[in-house]
């Protein structure tokens, strides 16, 4: 009962609010005051708003450059270093983390190189070699390292316009937290060194913006198909819609990695490769929004708001994107939200398969493809933080989506 | 003259198919309803081809090159004059339409997919009876999540605009606490449902295979990788002693994981579409006015919205069957399958056969629009205003 009465207050916020401002309000803000009493959306877009900001500003948030210039070859292969308010040394306010070193092999390494076995022998024989031992560090809980915020770091770029035209870049060096003497790894490294948590909320900018680059895509194709074949119908509206019911029945992925073969041939360079495979996903996804766009439309061209438009002398363009487009606006939002899951997720099975984004850069589904190694699997689970992030990103977007298209109908204030 | 029959069934078979529906046409509404989606569905399954056809040719590399890369690794030299000549005898210099002209009059004549190059070996043979076990796969995941979607999308519709309170003046206290609790329930259940099966959408298909295959390895048992374990592959299912009853649970102790793996991820796009159909149909002045005339509980919801948003479903199985195919291919990479799923990744990533990933994409693409023809045939059956609004009589 309580939790239910709390949950209550949470989830409805409902605002005495005078009829007058309720109809004449328009179409998106009745959908935000809907949406505000979705609960789990309300939650879901908190952390998917916290998620993208981070990742927005990732350098800002990261202690380490997450390139291979930030990794920290003292460090492979290392785990998680928690941060610590208390230890058997006493209490701090602030919190710390301690100093890891790496444990070093006691081998004879001169005897080895003049040709002696037996060093040879006891080298293969240990399991020095052997790659859980190799996560093995000396945590020294007498050095602490005390934990600092807004501390100086690499230099980064923050919002960098320059690739636009605009002579805007505003670089830093500003980072939120890190450590005294040395670096703090919240989520351990991989085999290069690289910090696994910067390198995470890395990607999930690269991915969000592969997802928003396909959809801009995708969205101007459905508009094409939709618009002309709607509004021009008869013979136009036939072909075009026999092309996109045949788009529409074959499965995307196969034709994605198509694709992905045929861009592979091409010389790339790893940011074109980025823009090709963001363009492939979007425009191959054209039918199912194009349809709906063109039945909308189909119906709306006979209203008499466009036979006034018509009168007026508008042009056929701006007739569609003037007046039936915009009709539609609400509907294309939430039809891009929704989808934003399943594109992120065509990402990421085009990296599996090695054929998206590739090592060097940071996406979700490069980090993922790592997290299928048994060498990950087993020895260096930390290395599954990025599936964790994804899994609560896919999740917040699907609620966000849920909750919006529960919000866009306009029906919903009825019951 | 046989030969010549042999040689053109398929046509032949169509053309038959077309002209009872036409016969039947002519004095049945229905009928001519049907031969208009028949018609349809063949033109539609002939854009596919061209685009099948022609999307293939991005793939580097053809037929002639395979062959005699092949011929030179039998010791024999090769010079571009052989590669042409070759290209000339296969007929690949001519231009695409050609070829693609070529090709579905193989396949309409006959059902012949063409030659695999890099299988070396008619794609038919190739996929064998490996399109049925894809087939089979994606119906068992598609009933799997039906199975899951359809009650708990109903549940979650019901409890959408729902208060967590009751809130309704003319209860008692003690109904309003009764139904409270109910409202929380429902609530709480639908938020746990909802989270399950998007998670299923949001966890990976392949990792998520990979992890329940590695549980095994830890849990030191042997993983159930393929479709038989290696004592019973070979087995057959009718051995001397009638039928092997323990090969059936083998082989259903191998077949859940990948129904469950792309079972669960196709759950959550089918979740929203049912709690939406359901949703929408709630809103419509019909359910009001059984409302109004004092239907409630179960009779309402099973006898109006339920009832009447199971048409649109029914009707979305061919592209559901096209999700589910979509994800079988990563699933089938990573646990093992050979079926034609696999087989299709493999020949496209790896050995860039055109002719068998065309085959295989047109077989999904001939698969789904038969669904649709099958499902729009019967629903016209069942109900007369679809006839109406397509024809217009």
């Amino acid at each position: 009962m309580a939790i239910s009465q709390l949950l209550a207050k949470f989830g409805r916020k409902k605002k005495p609010q005078s009829d007058e401002s309720y109809y004449t309000a328009g179409q998106l803000s009745l959908i935000k005051d809907r949406f505000k009493r979705k609960m789990s959306g309300v939650v879901a877009a908190w952390i998917l708003a916290t998620m993208v900001i981070m990742s927005f500003f990732a350098p800002f948030f990261s202690p380490i450059d997450p390139t291979i210039n930030g990794a920290d070859i003292e460090y492979r292969r290392g785990s998680p270093q928690w941060i610590h308010f208390s230890d058997e040394n006493g209490f701090s306010l602030r919190p710390f983390a301690y100093t890891y070193t790496k444990e070093k092999t006691g081998f004879d390494f001169k005897s080895l190189a003049a040709g002696g076995l037996d060093a040879l022998d006891a080298l293969t024989s240990s399991d020095a070699l052997s790659s859980s031992s190799q996560n093995k560090y000396i945590i020294n809980t007498e050095q602490r390292r005390y934990l600092q915020f807004f501390v100086q770091g690499w230099e980064y770029s923050l919002i960098d316009l320059s690739f636009a035209g605009f002579d805007l870049d505003w670089r830093s060096d500003r980072h939120l937290f890190g450590v005294e003497n040395g670096e703090i790894h919240l989520m351990g490294t991989d085999e290069d060194g690289k910090d696994v948590y910067s390198r995470s909320i890395h990607a999930i900018w690269v991915t969000i913006s592969i997802a928003v680059v396909a959809l801009v895509v995708k969205l101007f194709f459905s508009l094409l198909v939709g618009g002309v074949s709607g509004y021009f119908g008869g013979k136009v509206d036939a072909v075009m819609m026999s092309f996109t019911e045949a788009v529409r029945v074959i499965p995307p992925i196969p034709i994605y990695l198509a694709c992905a073969v045929a861009l592979a041939q091409i010389d790339l360079t790893p940011i074109q490769r980025y823009f090709a495979i963001a363009v492939v996903i979007g425009a191959l996804d054209f039918a199912a929004l194009g349809r709906r766009l063109r039945t909308h439309i189909l119906t709306e061209r006979n209203q008499d708001y466009i036979l006034a438009a018509q009168l007026c002398g508008s042009s056929t363009w701006r007739i569609i994107w003037r007046h039936l487009v915009p009709s539609f606006g609400s509907y294309i939002i939430v039809d891009t939200l929704i989808n934003f899951p399943y594109v992120i997720l065509a990402e990421t099975s085009l990296s599996f398969l090695g054929l998206g984004l590739t090592e060097p850069i940071n996406s979700l589904g490069v980090l993922l493809q790592k997290a299928q190694d048994p060498d990950i699997q087993q020895n260096m689970i930390w290395q599954f933080f990025p599936v964790v992030l994804f899994v609560f990103l896919v999740m917040a977007f699907v609620f966000v989506g849920d909750a919006l298209r529960d919000a866009a109908d306009p029906y919903a204030e009825k019951k | 003259m046989a030969n010549f029959f042999a040689n053109t069934w398929l046509l032949w078979l169509l053309i038959t198919i077309g002209a009872f529906f036409y016969w039947r046409g002519l004095s049945s509404q229905y009928f001519s309803y049907v031969l208009h989606r028949y018609l349809l569905a063949l033109g539609t399954l002939l854009v596919v081809s061209g685009i099948v056809f022609s999307l293939m040719e991005v793939l580097p590399g053809d037929c002639a090159e395979k062959y005699i890369a092949y011929k030179s690794t039998q010791g024999e030299t090769i010079t571009q004059a052989d590669i042409d000549a070759e290209r000339a005898r296969m007929g690949l210099d001519k231009p695409l339409v050609v070829r693609w002209v070529k090709w579905v009059s193989n396949l309409a004549l006959r059902g012949d997919l063409g030659f695999s190059c890099a299988k070396r070996q008619s794609v038919n043979l190739a996929l064998g009876d490996r399109f049925w076990m894809s087939f089979w796969f994606c119906i068992a995941a598609l009933f799997f999540s039906y199975l899951i979607a359809l009650p708990f999308g109903i549940l979650s519709a019901f409890s959408i605009n729902k208060d967590w309170t009751d809130k309704n003046p003319l209860n008692s206290k003690r109904e309003k606490i009764v139904n409270t609790i109910w409202l929380s329930f429902n609530k709480l259940l639908d938020l746990q449902l909802r989270l399950i099966s998007y998670l299923g959408l949001a966890l990976p298909n392949f990792l998520l295979a990979l992890s329940i295959i590695l549980l095994y390895v830890f849990a030191g048992e042997s993983a159930p990788t393929g479709l038989y374990s290696d004592e019973w592959r070979n087995v057959p299912w009718f051995g001397d002693n009638g039928f092997e009853v323990d090969k059936l649970w083998d082989f259903l102790g191998h077949v859940w994981l990948p129904i469950f793996v792309i079972g669960w991820s196709a759950t959550a796009l089918q979740l929203q579409t049912v709690r939406a159909l359901v949703v929408d149909e709630n809103n419509k002045l019909y359910v009001d006015a059984a409302r109004a005339r004092g239907v409630t509980g179960m009779a309402l919801w099973g006898g109006y919205p339920v009832r009447h948003s199971i048409s649109p479903l029914f009707n979305s199985i061919g592209f559901d069957f096209q999700r589910v195919f979509n994800d079988l291919p990563i699933v089938a990479v990573v646990i093992g399958l050979t079926d034609s799923a696999a087989l299709l990744i493999e020949a496209l990533a790896q050995t860039n056969d055109q002719e068998l990933a065309a085959g295989i994409l047109f077989l999904v693409a001939l698969v789904v629009i038969s669904m649709n023809f099958i499902t729009d045939a019967v629903l016209a059956a069942i109900d007369p205003r679809v006839r109406i609004s397509v024809l217009g009589v």
